[in-house]
């Protein structure tokens, strides 16, 4: 693939010509900036501070704090363990519900390439607002010491041929564990309700036995494609919580 | 699995695997049976199975520079640019993958290809030719008559042919005669289209005209698809799943515009077709391959220089309107314009408004309800109720119909006059100005009426279009 044509759309990037384009021009693969400006960026100083929500689209009324009801609620139902929080870089809305069903139903594999920049820029951000509270609170930081990205179930891989989540987190340029499998063939989490996730207690997910000491005493950065309820995430977690990790966060392309 | 026992010294094999793939290729994946069942046809030697990507032939530039060039096989890509590299979990290699045709399911360089070669359905072969197959009573002009003789001939011999036919002249109508032929001999048939809107057009009119046929018309989102049909009508998109399947082919609007700007197209209704079928081409603007290829007389085929009611064809009036689009972005409405469509409204006849862009459609529209032109809409491909509103236009509910060019062809409707503004701009070349000026004049009862190319500047392909015109009127003999 070269650089000339948008992924998603696939017609010329027209991008405009500037000093700077002529001199290194911009060859890397992406979207083009009709596609880029359907995509809804979140403001990351202005989202909710533990699932990464937009809170511009939300009512002053449901925000405390710079959090958001639902993580209130989740706080209140002691299920958090050892999970922190969650980063997100768009926020759901058609047009990226559109990339997401080319990108993972259709199998186009390669769009993940259109998320490279903004996925190592938000990892890039996230570390550094990790570092500047250590400054500032004396807490211990730094990177995140393992990527894990969400699994899907054996059947699924093989379905799709490949993980959405999988190819994201190698999109961060970090090394990456795959410490989880997921056991149970469950339902589509897109094919339930709220109510249906959230009642899910029972985790699918299961700790690798050989993956156990690399996690142990480690700062853990969880990938998927998605944040809705934020249910997978604390399965996620908790599967990983008997190895005993330090701490558990989570990054995710769109929350929504 | 129904097996055919009725001789025992035949090779078995199931007949629904054999009516389920027969004439089509599918993903090995996507097939209804299982894994075992299509092993023992495979190695029967009743299904044939190859990868969907392949290597192409490595020419020395590529072997040096160890470069790898891909090929689609089912929608025949080459644009090495439409192909991706991704890790898969079935194979546990890296894949290549086709994104040219990803909508039909992703195709892998680990994923097979699975086609009938066993011997054709019975009821493929079946005749039942005593009566006559085609009902419609209309008859046909002296040229039309000739046309539809000669197509007939050179079709029956197996050679390919080209109808080179002026809009309006009846088309559709000449090739009754060779469709009957043909499938009174058991013929499987294929009549392509570029687009959804003319297969929802012919499809009744077929329909009608041989009512004792099972029909078939295929498009994004249709539900009528019956895969024992003798006839079939289809965007050339949906052919794509098709193989070997068809005796004889026609092709209306040859040169219409996803056509001949996506070879995969192409390459969809040659796959479809048997090795060796004849192609029928149906064009009122030939592409210049056909056209070289008739002028030069390595294709056989005929012209019609007259419409089927004997009228000529009517000749584009060009119209200065300035730098228009500055007038739509203000919310106006170019005086020329207004005028001309008071004048119409007086009259009381429907109008096409052909735009550039699905943009100025929507802007044009608002602004003409604004104005008072009451009963107007605007239709673009994406417009989820575009159908609806075209049925409305030919029942006459609405007025005016500001379109892209998606309507430029197929769409008849008695008595329409047609505007084109920004005919300098170059979403309309030649053929799609003549095809637009087409729509005008159609019905023996409305023979004449006006079309306007509105512009900023004539363009070559303005200028062309009417000569065009106005050099088939002179072949005509008028």
């Amino acid at each position: 693939m070269s650089g000339s044509h948008c992924l998603f759309c696939r017609a010329e990037k027209r991008e405009p010509l500037t000093f700077l384009s002529l001199l290194s021009p911009d060859t890397s693969t992406g979207f083009c900036l009709s596609c880029q400006e359907q995509l809804e960026r979140i403001d990351p100083l202005y989202s909710c501070r533990l699932c990464g929500r937009d809170l511009h689209s939300l009512e002053p009324a449901f925000v405390h704090d710079q959090i958001c009801h639902d993580c209130i609620r989740w706080k209140q139902s002691g299920r958090n363990g050892l999970y922190g929080r969650n980063y997100a870089i768009y926020s759901y809305n058609g047009f990226i519900k559109e990339v997401m069903t080319m990108f993972k139903f259709r199998g186009d594999a390669i769009l993940a390439d259109g998320f490279e920049k903004e996925l190592k820029k938000a990892y890039s951000r996230i570390i550094d607002h990790r570092l500047r509270f250590r400054f500032l609170n004396l807490r211990s930081g730094g990177e995140y010491e393992a990527i894990v990205p969400i699994p899907l179930s054996r059947e699924r891989l093989v379905e799709r041929g490949f993980n959405q989540a999988e190819l994201l987190a190698r999109k961060l340029g970090q090394p990456i564990v795959d410490a989880l499998i997921r056991e149970k063939n469950e339902q589509k989490q897109s094919k339930k309700n709220r109510r249906e996730r959230l009642l899910m207690r029972e985790t699918p997910f299961h700790l690798k036995n050989d993956q156990v000491r690399i996690v142990t005493g480690k700062k853990i950065l969880l990938v998927d494609d998605l944040y809705t309820t934020g249910a997978t995430m604390r399965l996620a977690a908790t599967a990983i919580t008997a190895a005993h990790p330090k701490q558990i966060d989570s990054l995710t392309l769109i929350h929504g | 699995m129904l097996l055919s026992s009725k001789n025992d010294s035949s090779p078995k094999f199931s007949l629904d695997v054999q009516h389920f793939l027969y004439g089509r290729e599918y993903r090995a994946e996507e097939l209804p049976f299982s894994e075992k069942v299509i092993k023992t046809h495979i190695k029967n030697g009743y299904v044939a199975i190859r990868p969907a990507v392949e290597l192409l032939k490595e020419n020395l530039l590529d072997l040096l520079t160890g470069r790898k060039k891909w090929q689609c096989r089912r929608c025949g890509n080459r644009d090495q640019e439409a192909f991706a590299v991704c890790t898969c979990a079935r194979c546990r290699k890296k894949c290549v993958y086709c994104r040219h045709c990803l909508n039909m399911g992703i195709v892998r360089s680990c994923t097979k290809l699975v086609t009938w070669s066993g011997p054709a359905p019975k009821a493929w072969a079946s005749v039942n030719s005593v009566a006559r197959l085609c009902s419609w009573n209309g008859i046909l002009s002296e040229e039309q008559t000739a046309a539809a003789n000669a197509l007939d001939q050179a079709l029956a011999a197996g050679y390919s042919f080209l109808i080179w036919a002026v809009t309006g002249s009846g088309k559709t109508e000449i090739i009754y005669k060779a469709i009957e032929r043909s499938l009174m001999q058991g013929h499987h048939i294929l009549l392509a289209t570029p687009r959804t809107d003319v297969v929802r057009e012919l499809l009744p009119r077929i329909r009608s005209a041989f009512p004792s046929i099972t029909v078939s018309g295929l498009y994004a989102g249709s539900d009528d698809n019956d895969p024992q049909a003798q006839l079939v009508i289809s965007t050339a998109h949906q052919l794509i799943r098709f193989s070997d399947c068809f005796d004889c082919v026609f092709i209306d609007e040859v040169d219409a515009f996803p056509f001949h700007y996506d070879p995969m197209l192409e390459f969809a209704v040659r796959k479809a077709a048997k090795p060796g079928a004849p192609f029928g081409y149906l064009t009122a603007t030939p592409p210049p391959g056909l056209r070289n290829a008739y002028l030069m007389g390595s294709l056989r085929g005929i012209k019609i220089a007259r419409r089927y009611h004997g009228h000529p064809l009517p000749v584009p009036l060009f119209r200065w309107i300035g730098n228009w689009t500055r007038f739509i972005q203000h919310g106006q409405l170019p005086k020329t314009i207004h005028e001309w469509l008071m004048e119409k409204k007086k009259q009381g006849c429907q109008q096409f408004l052909f735009v550039p862009t699905v943009t100025l459609a929507r802007e044009l529209t608002e602004i003409l309800q604004k104005e008072g032109f009451e009963r107007t809409a605007g239709v673009h491909a994406e417009d989820p109720d575009r159908h609806t509103k075209v049925a409305a236009f030919r029942e006459g509910k609405i007025r005016t119909l500001v379109t892209t060019t998606i309507l430029e062809r197929g769409v008849t409707v008695p008595g329409v006059e047609v505007a084109v503004l920004g005919a300098d701009d170059p979403v309309f070349d030649a053929c799609a100005l003549v095809q637009i000026a087409g729509r005008v004049g159609r019905s023996p009862d409305y023979p004449e009426g006006d079309i306007l190319f509105f512009h900023n500047g004539k363009t070559f392909a303005m200028v062309q279009a009417r000569h065009q015109i106005e050099q088939m009127n002179k072949e005509g003999g008028f």
